[in-house]
């Protein structure tokens, strides 16, 4: 048996990343150079001596089965454990589609069973963050918790965007709310949970009875266990985290790697984040380039200007081309003299000669109109053409002459 | 891909002695290159690309540095249940010898050669850095017939290579009519690659005979004396390559590789180099660095100014710091303010706040493993 086990719900849309997830499922979208969202959950498990882990794939699952493959690169290619992926399947008495984020879970309560863990652990594949959950588990353990809660004091202004968390003196949960009003807490749920499982099992089922619930641990499992006296508890984090679900944030969250002052460390030797990368030789920096405040990795070629950008592997920056505040992904070309501001460019993107793409908010007469720019997998943006700022393309554009 | 009927053999110890400095404390095969790899990963990689299955290193001193970079031969798909990765280290067999040259090597593993199922080897050294199609290399020596066929390069002789080549005279048709060892003669060369294919139970037989007349050296004990009798081909490779035979040598095969058309050359799309994979993080470039004209691999912090240089996983640059014409090998620490012109760093090196570094164009200083400066 096991102690404990992880969960991992990968299974979301991320529709709010639109030009970016048309191919893939939101935990597999690129981030940080050469990693991919869910390597920071995996990766944390592994650090955190979790060696199993269940990831429940339901949308686009075909990169994001590929990519963890038999789980190796992140060490979990174990005899007994290790990684599985699953989808949902067929079952004697029909089949389903993941309904709710307990619904996934209860559907592979099976799966769940044949390492008879004391504990699971739920976790979303959107969020980028850092954490040991080995010293949660101790904190739910001390406790005596049936569920303990990671929390994250967020500005109280920013306090109705989250599920908000009220606890006593000792840490124990007495009131949860989704998303209020008027909040009685900073405390913000991190969508991190640990169950004891025999407790989390009796839940899901009655959960599954019901046919009005949503079958969702937010609005579901947490507030009836919390009706019923259950003991939840709120395990303090301290540290980055984000929420990568939105252009926005998930331009910030690669912006915030190159700010020296924010605790997001990719370098730490202590706590690796793990990836499958392919092999690619060293990235090569010219005489005509000029570069500040990046991260470039393997296979790149650099002869432009890149400034307070994220490029990612085998990316080709033409000479005179400048490329400002922007995400590259993989395999993207930009061509001499094109300018790439405020963007986030997806993998296999061309962007050819002179074009311009984006722009800096200061140079806008109207801010309204400003914005991040995506550019969706594949596409070509044609010599001199113009994208403007805040659009978000999935379709080639014309060359302008 | 279709599975090639070669074994590959690997001598990682041929050639230690031609770079001291870096073979002190590793195998020629395990020196390090190219910001990432180690001279392994070139015959390796290409021996899988053909489809080369089962692949035997034979080992003499100084391999735990091979052995940790290689584990199970996983990151070159060389982790298979049938085949894979065999490494021999010396007297494996219970032979009790302590081996000089190939044929006393081989002898060695002979029950390994014997029991294989492909009908050529390829014997390879690591001294000659090349992303070589080895699947080409053994349908040529099919097509022609060949009993031994060696792959070579088209070269100028220099002082470094005078000392310590092999070369081959050849007929049109390719035979090879004379097999040379540290000819001299100046202008264009046809150099040995240490790389040749022969028939698996010729070798065998080679072996054998040889062993029991006290032969020790392949090449000039055997191929340079058969030359009538068997048919002795050469195989002349054209594509990038670097031939290193001393530290000069070794320092600019690694410049060679700041230029683009190089890089290309050398790590082509769709014939990718594998190496032991080290999770590290994307380079991070600080504000205010300033670089012009580098290789760098993964893992590295830089906020000084380098310029001209190699940078191998995790070095280290601080704020202030200048660093020309350098190769600096893994988790190297340039401190705050240092200067560093012409100097190779091996592994682990640190160099202190404001020190001063330099070497000359033709003469690079040269940083021990681990040492502090």
């Amino acid at each position: 048996m096991k102690e404990c086990i992880a969960m991992l719900l990968a299974g979301g849309q991320g529709s709010r990343l639109y030009a970016l997830t048309q191919k893939l499922a939101k935990p597999a979208v690129p981030f940080g150079g050469k990693y991919r969202i869910i390597d920071f959950p995996l990766s944390n498990c592994v650090n955190s001596g979790i060696d199993t882990v269940g990831i429940l794939t339901q949308y686009q699952p075909l990169v994001l089965n590929e990519y963890i493959g038999n789980g190796q690169p992140w060490d979990l290619d174990r005899l007994y454990g290790g990684v599985h992926v699953l989808p949902p399947y067929q079952k004697a008495s029909g089949s389903d589609w993941y309904k709710g984020t307990a619904n996934a879970i209860y559907q592979n309560s099976n799966f769940i069973e044949r390492y008879d863990p004391e504990y699971v652990v739920i976790l979303s594949g959107d969020h980028i963050y850092k954490m040991d959950y080995s010293k949660m588990l101790s904190y739910h353990k001390e406790q005596g918790a049936d569920c303990t809660i990671a929390v994250l004091e967020v500005p109280w202004e920013e306090a109705s965007r989250f599920g908000i968390m009220t606890a006593d003196t000792n840490g124990v949960v007495t009131k949860f709310e989704e998303k209020p009003a008027k909040p009685q807490s900073n405390l913000a749920s991190m969508g991190i949970y640990i169950f004891t499982w025999s407790k989390l099992k009796q839940y899901l089922e009655q959960d599954e009875a019901d046919t009005k619930s949503e079958n969702d641990f937010g609005k579901n499992i947490i507030p009836t266990m919390l009706a019923d006296g259950q003991k939840l508890c709120a395990y303090p984090f301290e540290g980055y985290w984000k929420d990568v679900g939105t252009i926005d944030s998930l331009w910030e969250a690669n912006m915030d790697l190159l700010n020296p002052n924010v605790p997001l460390d990719v370098w730490d030797e202590n706590w690796k984040i793990y990836s499958r990368t392919a092999a690619q030789p060293p990235h090569h920096i010219s005489n005509l380039a000029h570069v500040e405040n990046s991260m470039i990795t393997e296979g790149c070629e650099v002869d432009g200007t890149v400034e307070f950008s994220v490029i990612f592997a085998n990316v080709k920056i033409g000479a005179g081309a400048v490329v400002r505040d922007s995400i590259i992904m993989p395999g993207a070309v930009i061509e001499e003299g094109a300018q790439v501001h405020y963007s986030i460019v997806a993998e296999n993107v061309t962007i050819k000669k002179d074009a311009i793409v984006g722009a800096r908010p200061e140079c806008m007469t109207d801010l309204s109109q400003w914005g991040v720019t995506v550019l969706g997998e594949g596409i070509t943006v044609g010599a001199g053409a113009r994208v403007q700022p805040k659009s978000m393309l999935t379709e080639d554009v014309k060359e302008v002459r | 891909m279709v599975n090639l009927n070669a074994l590959g053999i690997i001598f990682p110890n041929m050639h230690d002695s031609e770079l001291k400095e870096l073979t002190d404390h590793r195998t020629m095969a395990s020196v390090p290159f190219a910001g990432r790899y180690r001279l392994i990963d070139f015959v390796l990689s290409g021996m899988t690309a053909a489809g080369v299955q089962n692949v035997g290193l034979i080992v003499k001193k100084n391999y735990q540095s091979l052995m940790d970079h290689l584990g199970n031969g996983r990151e070159w798909d060389l982790s298979r249940k049938r085949g894979g990765l065999t490494i021999f280290p010396p007297n494996s067999a219970g032979e009790g010898v302590d081996y000089h040259g190939r044929i006393e090597a081989l002898h060695t593993i002979l029950p390994y050669i014997e029991k294989a199922k492909e009908d050529y080897v390829i014997l390879a050294d690591c001294n000659v850095v090349c992303n070589m199609d080895y699947a080409a290399l053994v349908q040529k020596h099919q097509e022609l017939g060949a009993d031994i066929t060696i792959a070579y390069t088209k070269e100028k002789m220099t002082p470094a290579i005078e000392k310590n080549n092999i070369s081959l005279q050849l007929a049109p048709s390719g035979r090879v009519r004379e097999l040379l060892t540290n000819d001299s003669t100046t202008g264009k060369r046809n150099l040995s690659m240490g790389i040749m294919v022969v028939g698996r139970e010729m070798l065998v037989s080679i072996v054998k005979n040889a062993f029991s007349k006290g032969q020790v050296r392949f090449e000039q004990e055997i191929i340079a004396k058969k030359l009538e009798t068997m048919q002795v081909y050469g195989y002349e490779f054209s594509g990038y390559r670097s031939r290193i035979v001393d530290m000069g040598s070794y320092f600019e095969a690694n410049m060679q590789m700041l230029y683009v058309e190089n890089l290309n050359r050398l790590f082509p799309e769709g014939r990718p180099i594998y190496t032991k994979v080290r999770d590290e993080a994307p380079v991070r470039y600080a504000i205010d660095c300033k670089v012009k004209n580098v290789t760098m691999a993964d893992g590295c912090i830089i906020e000084g100014e380098v310029e001209n240089c190699i940078l191998f996983r995790g070095c280290r640059v601080g704020k202030g710091a200048v660093v020309k014409n350098c190769i600096l090998m893994q988790n190297t620490v340039i401190g705050p303010g240092a200067r560093m012109n012409y100097v190779i760093t091996d592994k682990d090196v640190t160099v202190s706040e404001g020190q001063y570094l330099g070497g000359t164009k033709n003469f690079q200083v040269f940083v021990k493993k681990g040492s502090t400066v």
